[in-house]
């Protein structure tokens, strides 16, 4: 009963695989014929200020967004975890975001956040703050992308951690309360720790999805304003299908494949660490 | 000293209720913002201060429907995502009992870093291919190459279903004479009910919302929604009541089907990385 699944994703995933391997070692622009490059594009990849510069991005705005939303999400599970006041409307409503397509969440936010005519500018307006460029910005715009990704999935990174914040031993909050421990201290000495398996189960979640980085950044800048929000997979993208040189936006794939890979892996590892 | 300690009592419980509120204002607040929208004429949808009392036009919703053909696009997408969701489940759903059963390990984790690697990796190899072979643009390619996303995700929502299964239940079926698929179409999988209803309803809005493969394989005649709606952005379209109208109507079907499968939801998107 496993071989048709195996046989197609042979076909559909690991045949491309390898395909995408072999073509990161060729001078290969689309519609002419293919030449052995050896570590060629590799080497290109190393002196390519573009590279680096989605490199830059897409590590900053990881970063930035991953932190964002751990920290809104564990506010989120933990307000979730102790109120009762309207806990099962607010779980429904925290649900939308993160099914919502990121297209539709990108144009949501174009029109919340137009320079001139927007909401947001003139919601600032009102409390006396200037008006912001948003993602016209090249000085903003990363924080603005992060702040649109912590919309939607923070409310997702809740309902994992609140997830595991229900299945956690009530004795030891008890012994906790008894020896005096509250508020910030039983946060930081009882629940961080114990919740930590959860955190980094979303944090890795969450790494896959921000390190290869895609759907809102094409719709809202594709990589603008100049390149300050070319991420990675935005830059191979275009090297691949714009530009279609197939060989050197297959390097940059692998590329950015082994970083992600990478991030799981170590973020596997500390799970481990964590796990009590 | 009674009106002091019901104010005690009260005031933790007011300030949770003012959490409450502020965090439902954030995350619904824009969504609300784009589906009134939608309801707006030309001069409401960019009057600031919002009018708050508006009168709902029908207009924008008109013009989306008449100025492209939206239920065609919309069709494309119910045929792309429907018809990846019934093969991801097919071949997912035998895969991840069979997985489930032999106690392995190897095939789950094939299929995690096929849901690890950005989908552009695959999309090259692809590109050429199907370029090679002109068959670009045809549905059967945009099915199979969604299915590349549905079949991990089918597998990996069942297997704790298959996983919390007793296994004498199986054995004493397979006693009575019944083969592999047999124990798993009659036995089985009426007891998994809820984890396939989980399933279906991922995969299909996974499908639904996925941008990369139809922005690169579909043609204009079989473009899905998604795609129509970047173009929408991209031609500079500044009637924001019929952009607004058109991403509500885009956001509607995953934002209903997850809404009726809901109670499952966390529990199956969280699924691989809890066991990998």
């Amino acid at each position: 009963m496993l071989l048709p699944a195996l046989g197609f994703i042979a076909l559909m995933i690991g045949f491309p695989l390898f395909d995408t391997l072999w073509l990161s070692l060729q001078h290969f622009s689309f519609g002419s014929s293919p030449r052995f490059a050896a570590l060629g594009n590799y080497a290109q990849l190393l002196q390519d200020t573009k590279f680096w510069q989605g490199l830059r991005v897409t590590l900053a705005l990881y970063l930035l967004s991953l932190a964002l939303q751990l920290l809104a999400g564990l506010y989120l599970a933990l307000l979730l975890h102790r109120t009762r006041v309207l806990r099962g409307l607010l779980r429904t409503l925290l649900v939308s975001p993160f099914v919502m397509p990121p297209v539709v969440v990108g144009m949501m936010w174009l029109v919340i956040l137009d320079p001139s005519l927007g909401i947001a500018n003139w919601l600032l307006g009102l409390v006396g703050i200037a008006p912001a460029l948003w993602l016209a910005s090249p000085d903003w715009v990363v924080p603005t992308v992060a702040m649109i990704d912590t919309w939607q999935w923070a409310p997702f990174v809740a309902l994992i951690l609140l997830a595991g914040l229900q299945t956690l031993p009530p004795d030891v909050f008890e012994a906790a309360a008894i020896d005096g421990a509250r508020g910030w201290a039983l946060l930081r000495r009882v629940t961080l720790p114990l919740l930590a398996p959860s955190i980094i189960t979303a944090a890795t979640l969450r790494s896959v999805d921000l390190l290869r980085f895609f759907d809102i950044i094409y719709i809202t800048t594709q990589g603008g304003p100049g390149d300050a929000s070319q991420t990675l997979n935005i830059y191979a993208f275009k090297q691949g299908f714009v530009f279609l040189d197939i060989g050197y936006a297959s390097a940059l794939m692998v590329t950015l494949t082994a970083i992600v890979i990478g991030a799981v892996l170590v973020l596997m590892r500390l799970r481990q660490a964590a796990t009590w | 000293m009674v009106a002091r300690r019901i104010a005690a009592r009260a005031a933790p419980l007011l300030l949770d209720a003012a959490q409450v509120a502020i965090v439902a204002i954030v995350f619904v607040a824009p969504l609300l913002w784009m589906v009134t929208a939608g309801f707006k004429d030309p001069d409401t949808v960019t009057a600031l201060p919002p009018q708050v009392l508006f009168h709902p036009t029908l207009q924008n919703f008109r013009t989306v429907l008449t100025t492209m053909p939206f239920l065609r696009f919309a069709l494309n997408s119910v045929v792309i995502a429907g018809g990846s969701t019934a093969l991801g489940v097919l071949l997912g759903v035998p895969a991840a009992f069979a997985v489930s059963w032999n106690r392995m390990h190897w095939p789950a984790l094939l299929m995690l870093a096929a849901r690890m690697a950005p989908g552009a990796l695959f999309l090259l190899p692809w590109f050429v291919m199907f370029s090679a072979i002109g068959a670009v643009g045809s549905f059967w390619v945009l099915i199979v190459t969604h299915a590349a996303i549905t079949l991990p995700l089918a597998l990996w929502t069942m297997l704790p279903f298959f996983d919390a299964l007793p296994r004498e239940l199986t054995e004493a079926a397979r006693i009575d004479g019944c083969s592999d698929i047999e124990v798993l179409l009659r036995v089985v999988l009426p007891l998994v009910g809820p984890g396939l209803a989980v399933s279906v309803i991922l995969c299909f809005v996974f499908a639904w919302n996925y941008f990369l493969f139809s922005l690169v394989l579909s043609d204009i005649h079989s473009r899905t929604l998604i795609v129509a709606a970047f173009n929408f952005v991209g031609e500079g379209v500044t009637d924001w009541g019929a952009l607004m109208a058109a991403a509500t109507l885009i956001a509607l079907p995953p934002v209903v089907v997850t809404f009726l499968g809901q109670r499952w939801l966390v529990a199956g998107l969280t699924a691989g990385a809890v066991k990998g």
